[in-house]
């Protein structure tokens, strides 16, 4: 990827952040929402003459953190993805496949069932709950995968997989003594960034900051992954250290984010596919297209959600709708057989 | 000097599985040592061992000097650079992508690769003929191309140790002579080399000495080794090209022994009763040969056997007192072939007096059409009483079984 390529991409995310903070269902002027934009964003003396209380609490308060965190969310839950897919050779590999999203929606429906209206620096029982289930639910995974100091891949995926299902059963349970808290719990499993706001934004920063950080320091260990664990183990990667590295750190993004947001899926899934067919497998560039894509296809959808209809739609609802299809495309075009 | 490799006691395997049973085994650095013996001995595990992706049970290995289970993995790959089998890949990545992994040990784990780590790339592609291709995916390229690509990226891991894998039983003649080629190439340069070697004639060709993996290692390319190593019977001979061991495999299945074998002489001397002489040997029979030429080939398989032989030396005439000798071991067997050989003057007392021996003869067809005496040859064949002409060695065989065939129905009956 070249330096202009990075450039754009980056400034043509920005564009899309504010685009999509100045649109939305209640009409605000383009001129009134730049004044509100410039003056609490970058602090600058523009007149705020006529803008009410209500459209700055509308531009600054719920569309930008809004938008902002749909492009953390989609962002890191993409770079998870395509971490998650090296360490594991695995195409189907998405950010959920160690159960996160079960566990967190184990603890989320728990927490819509307590219904309490408790809450920790302005984040719900629910978030936190959430937070615990899928933090729990990778702690298990990993202990049960565990032989001696290695924790194979295959052990790792399995177990995942099974308990996962367990907890699901659970949930399902739950939600079948809980008959009225059904139609909450579904909706938080499939996704939405409906009333998240600055708090929000702030609890899943520093675990994004950190795990990406980790995750960005690996790329080159990652591209050696891709030859099989032999090699790179004869190519003088850590193997077991590395995988370590990339589950703790990816877990850590994605339980926070899940937490918050829900399970939005199919970003973590495809946008690394789409990534690696645009720049290629290497890491270096695939890291960066990935949280950039991965950001700017959640914005869109987001975007789509709630200005679409009156009535928000869940953005996992989105995510899958286009990605799904999307994705079918690119297998057809690429047929190469194999991996992507 | 300190060893590139020691091996002490080494044992592994894989889980109960246990393959390696105390192997013991020196390399000095710049050696060029292939690692030879049949499937299932270990050969690939004992590598594996070495370049850390097995551990050990019980023993040592020391990689010069140090201990190797205490070797972190990029300690580890820049002492010792390993060459598979072969090797493919699912995801797109140049040539220039795989060889640059190979500095990978040199770099810290956020580190980006230096200009000084280009230049070793570009160094190790030219070596290896791999730079006109660089930016080709490696998917895309043929066997012997990939296995080059490797080996560049061996290369590049710039270490004084390299193990291969069978580096090339993948390959056509022209690549695994190409990648040997090169491989002694680097090991003039200095770098110590391990191979896993199935094809023992490149084996012998290339390397300074060879070891196996199933105990103590011995000096192998001696007949008596290779028939235990790979428990098949085979014949060493000189490559005079190379002056180098060369392997001709015979068989793994022994042939239907003879029910009563008899004592045969065979007159040959040329290279064509090689074939029948170890066919008869490993049917049981007794088996005597002369007069043969010392350069011939049917003396080296002679040789090789272990059978009586009277022979002279080469571009000399069979003697009288040659042949005196000759007719005393045909007088010790039950009948004499003579094999498809050409007679000229120089070997026409092979024939002397046969016609006082009183023993079948059996005269191979096509000798008579290799009649280089002017009818000499006829002469003296026609001097024996008892001359059978069969039509070749597997119609001579077949007279010598049916005898017993029909015995045993009539002892059936």
């Amino acid at each position: 990827m070249t330096k202009t390529k990075a450039v754009l991409i980056v400034l043509g995310c920005l564009l899309l952040v504010y685009l999509c903070t100045i649109v939305g269902i209640t009409s605000i002027p383009i001129d009134t929402a730049n004044r509100i934009l410039l003056s609490k964003l970058f602090f600058l003396p523009v007149s705020t003459e006529g803008i009410t209380d209500g459209e700055t609490a509308i531009i600054f308060n719920i569309r930008l953190p809004r938008v902002v965190l749909a492009f953390i969310t989609g962002g890191s839950l993409a770079v998870c993805g395509a971490s998650y897919q090296g360490i594991f050779k695995n195409p189907m590999a998405d950010p959920f496949i160690l159960g996160v999203s079960s566990g967190a929606a184990l603890g989320a429906a728990i927490g819509i069932i307590i219904n309490s209206s408790a809450s920790f620096i302005g984040l719900s029982l629910t978030t936190i709950l959430a937070f615990i289930g899928a933090f729990a639910t990778i702690i298990m995974v990993y202990s049960i995968s565990r032989v001696g100091r290695r924790v194979p891949v295959g052990n790792l995926l399995l177990s995942g997989v099974a308990f996962s299902q367990t907890i699901t059963a659970f949930m399902s349970l739950i939600m079948i003594f809980n008959i009225e808290s059904m139609t909450q719990i579904m909706f938080w499993t499939m996704g939405s960034l409906n009333g998240k706001g600055w708090p929000q934004v702030l609890t899943v920063i520093p675990y994004v900051l950190i795990g990406l950080a980790v995750l960005f320091t690996s790329m080159r260990e990652l591209d050696l992954m891709l030859l099989g664990e032999d090699t790179a183990i004869q190519l003088g990667v850590d193997v077991e250290r590395l995988k370590k590295k990339t589950l703790i750190a990816s877990s850590l993004v994605t339980a926070a984010v899940v937490s918050v947001t829900g399970i939005i899926g199919f970003v973590g899934l495809v946008v690394p596919h789409v990534s690696r067919l645009l720049f290629g497998p290497k890491h270096k560039a695939l890291m960066p297209a990935s949280l950039f894509l991965g950001g700017t296809f959640l914005i869109i959808c987001d975007t789509l959600a709630r200005s679409f209809l009156a009535q928000e739609i869940p953005v996992g609802i989105i995510t899958a709708a286009f990605g799904g299809p999307f994705f079918i495309y690119l297998l057809r075009k690429n047929r190469k057989g194999g991996g992507l | 000097m300190t060893p590139a490799l020691v091996f002490e006691d080494v044992q592994g395997g894989y889980g109960e599985h246990k393959v390696l049973n105390g192997v013991n085994a020196q390399i000095k650095p710049g050696e060029f040592v292939g690692l030879i013996g049949s499937n299932g001995t270990g050969k690939s595990t004992l590598l594996k061992t070495v370049s850390g992706l097995v551990p050990l049970d019980g023993g040592k290995i020391y990689v010069n000097g140090a201990d190797n289970s205490r070797l972190k993995p990029k300690e580890r790959a820049q002492q010792i650079a390993v060459v598979p089998q072969s090797f493919s890949i699912d995801y797109d990545f140049t040539v220039r992508d795989i060889v640059m992994m190979g500095r990978n040990p040199y770099l810290k784990f956020n580190e980006s690769e230096s200009d000084k780590d280009r230049e070793i790339v570009e160094e190790a592609m030219k070596m290896t003929k791999t730079d006109q291709f660089a930016d080709r995916l490696f998917n895309t390229l043929s066997g012997g191309e990939r296995q080059r690509v490797i080996i560049a990226r061996a290369i590049a891991q710039d270490t004084g140790i390299i193990l291969l894998d069978e580096p090339t039983s993948a390959l056509d003649i022209h690549h695994q002579i190409e990648v040997m080629e090169l491989i002694e190439r680097l090991n003039e340069k200095g770098i110590t080399v391990l191979a896993v070697l199935h094809d023992l004639n490149l084996a012998a060709r290339f390397c300074d000495r060879l070891v196996t993996a199933d105990g103590e290692p011995k000096e192998i390319m001696t007949q008596e080794n290779l028939r235990e190593i790979y428990d098949m019977k085979m014949m060493i001979r000189n490559n005079e090209l190379f002056d180098k061991p060369e392997v001709i495999p015979i068989r793994v299945l022994e042939s239907e022994p003879a029910k009563s074998p008899k004592a045969i002489h065979i007159v040959c001397g040329s290279d064509r009763a090689g074939r029948i002489i170890e066919d008869l040997d490993d049917r049981g029979y007794d088996l005597s040969v002369g007069v043969v030429n010392e350069n011939s080939g049917d003396n080296e398989v002679c040789k090789n056997l272990g059978i009586k032989t009277v022979t002279q030396k080469p571009f000399m005439p069979v003697t009288i007192d040659l042949q005196r000798e000759n007719l005393k071991l045909m007088k010790g067997a039950d009948l004499v072939y003579i094999a498809d050989v050409p007679f000229g003057e120089m070997n026409l007392l092979n024939l002397y007096d046969l016609e006082n021996l009183d023993k079948p003869v059996y005269v191979h067809e096509h000798t008579l059409q290799s009649d280089f005496t002017g009818g000499k040859l006829k002469e003296a064949l026609d001097k024996i009483p008892s001359v059978i002409v069969v039509k070749d060695d597997k119609d001579f065989l077949s007279r010598l079984e049916p005898e017993i065939e029909e015995a045993e129905i009539i002892e059936d009956e």
